[in-house]
């Protein structure tokens, strides 16, 4: 039962419960197509008895062009949930190459979300060196923010620290150690540990995509174990080839579970990581997506898994093939031994399902945000502006589409919902491209449990 | 110093700008409306073609050296060094975005701190 009147949730299993989504936030990005306006964040309704169902209903432009938004956060999750003063009413939406951090209030009128402060990109680099954000949590009252470089670009980058009204606070780690990269983190408070990882430094990652650059050690392959409470890394898994470009990091939602994975987008392997009954640190492989090959490659094609995230019970495990064109769904109960127990296609460069709900898709399953009840995943298409343009360049033209996946989490299985379909290529200002998604009650990929 | 500035894929038009200061700002004050993101020559937003005259990026981090040997430049640090010509906008990145694993480059087309000489 819930005790209190802070946000979010006394526990995953209350979480489960909560009544299902009706509105869905997704950034959409202009920047580097070619349309000069700004990006912007779109509330899609998903309410399945509404008439404006499967229909982006509002779009909050932010104040300038060229951000690039990705990926957000809220000001406050179910870490917060004792504390009356607090309340998930703030969306950060970074822009990874502005540098500017957009605090957008979605609770004033949740349909039709307004910009409430901007963080200046030069405000931070002038007081923390740091650029290039990507993930946003919160735990308590604080707010961290982990940018991949520093003032100029380059790697390691570090955290960012801002307070409940936004505030720079200064940078949050105190030290670095010998991480090289930043990109993902998540951390499991009651085992005083934060998993982060590691994709590129903002110069390397953001013109595109040179494979020549991971032979070179410019991109990850190692992520790391820190003492969260001393801010400081204390131990460091090199992955190797197993583990090239280990982009996203999810523990299990579970506060006392140790067990965490990470997906390796360029090997396409899924890294699984828990504390032995000795208290030490353990990893392996448990799924390795092979190689497809493709009559217009010299060499077989990565899946590219970008993405990856565990529903709130703890018993699925998603994740993306961006190159191939398919969404997988796990059952990992025995996290050591996960088991396929479902599949979508769309788009993908194998051809496999080039047209999804009477839509020609441009791009791959990319990034996907799951209900709370563990129901309904829905998944956008574009990864980055640039390596969209790299691997889909047909993207600029047709814009990315957000579908939604009927799981049964229950007995397993995935579903493509014919009813939904929001076709980004038809927007007002021309074809943008939608990535991130979050609902205002709290989502799969936010909420951490002290 | 002044020098001159033309845009063929707009029409010819031409601005005068100045060569201490970066391209991008001198053209967005006169009205152009140019794609741009992290202002420091990092990012590869707003890269354009030169097709005629020198500029001087020496503070770009984006380019790969095939993308130099192509032309582009990165207009946020890039100042003219001589009267100049540019396509801009996402029109001149026909050769800016390649697949990496169909084509990839050679060890002397790679970034500039990675790259190795070319034998000849």
């Amino acid at each position: 039962m819930s005790v209190c009147c802070g946000p979010g949730y006394s526990s995953p299993s209350e979480a489960i419960k909560a009544p299902s989504e009706k509105l869905l936030y997704t950034i959409a990005i202009y920047t580097g197509t070619g349309i000069q306006k700004p990006d912007y964040l779109a509330t899609v309704d998903v309410d399945p008895s509404s008439a404006t169902f499967s229909k982006v209903i509002h779009r909050l432009e932010m104040p300038g062009i060229g951000d690039e938004l990705h990926h957000m956060g809220w000001n406050a999750c179910s870490s917060c949930h004792d504390d009356s003063s607090m309340a998930r009413k703030y969306l950060l939406l970074p822009g990874v190459r502005s540098n500017n951090i957009h605090i957008v209030d979605t609770a004033t009128d949740p349909r039709a979300p307004r910009i409430h402060k901007v963080v200046k990109g030069s405000d931070i680099k002038a007081k923390t060196n740091l650029s290039g954000p990507h993930t946003v949590h919160c735990l308590g009252s604080e707010i961290i923010i982990s940018m991949l470089g520093d003032a100029k670009g380059e790697a390691p980058g570090g955290y960012l620290n801002l307070n409940k009204d936004f505030e720079i606070m200064g940078r949050w780690e105190n030290s670095m150690g010998n991480i090289k990269f930043g990109y993902d983190f998540w951390y499991q408070p009651r085992h005083n540990v934060m998993v982060s990882s590691e994709w590129a430094a903002p110069n390397t990652f953001m013109p595109g995509f040179d494979l020549e650059e991971v032979g070179h050690l410019k991109y990850g392959r190692e992520i790391h174990f820190w003492d969260f409470e001393k801010k400081e890394p204390i131990e460091t898994m090199y992955l190797g080839e197993d583990g090239l470009l280990p982009l996203e990091v999810k523990f299990h939602h579970n506060p006392d579970s140790t067990h965490g994975f990470c997906g390796a987008a360029l090997s396409s392997n899924v890294i699984h990581w828990w504390k032995d009954e000795t208290g030490k640190w353990q990893w392996e492989k448990i799924i390795d997506v092979a190689n497809e090959p493709h009559p217009e490659w010299p060499i077989p094609v990565p899946g590219v898994m970008s993405a990856i995230l565990v529903s709130m019970d703890d018993k699925y495990l998603y994740l993306n093939n961006w190159l191939h064109g398919d969404m997988r769904q796990y059952d990992i109960s025995d996290p050591h031994k996960p088991v396929l127990t479902g599949q979508v296609w769309m788009g993908g460069l194998l051809g496999k399902a080039p047209e999804i709900n009477g839509i020609k898709m441009a791009g791959g399953p990319q990034m996907f945000q799951l209900s709370l009840d563990g129901k309904r995943l829905y998944v956008t298409t574009s990864l980055f502006s640039t390596w969209d343009n790299q691997f889909y360049p047909e993207i600029r033209d047709q814009g990315g589409v957000m579908v939604m996946i009927d799981c049964d989490p229950e007995n397993g299985g995935m579903k493509l919902n014919s009813d939904f379909i929001v076709d980004f290529g038809k927007e007002p200002n021309g074809p943008s491209r939608c990535h991130e998604a979050r609902y205002p009650g709290g989502d799969c990929t936010s909420d951490i449990w002290l | 110093m002044k020098y001159q500035v033309t845009i063929s894929n707009r029409d010819n038009t031409t601005y005068r700008v100045d060569n201490r200061r970066p391209l991008l700002d001198n053209l967005r004050e006169q009205g152009v409306d140019l794609p741009y993101g992290c202002k420091y020559g990092g990012c590869i937003t707003c890269a354009a073609k030169l097709t005629a005259g020198n500029v001087d990026q020496r503070r770009q981090v984006a380019l790969n050296n095939r993308q130099i040997n192509d032309g582009y430049v990165i207009l946020c640090v890039a100042r003219a060094k001589s009267d100049i010509t540019l396509e801009v906008g996402v029109e001149s990145h026909g050769s800016l975005f390649r697949n990496p694993f169909i084509d990839p480059l050679q060890p002397h087309e790679l970034k500039a701190d990675i790259a190795t000489v070319k034998d000849i």
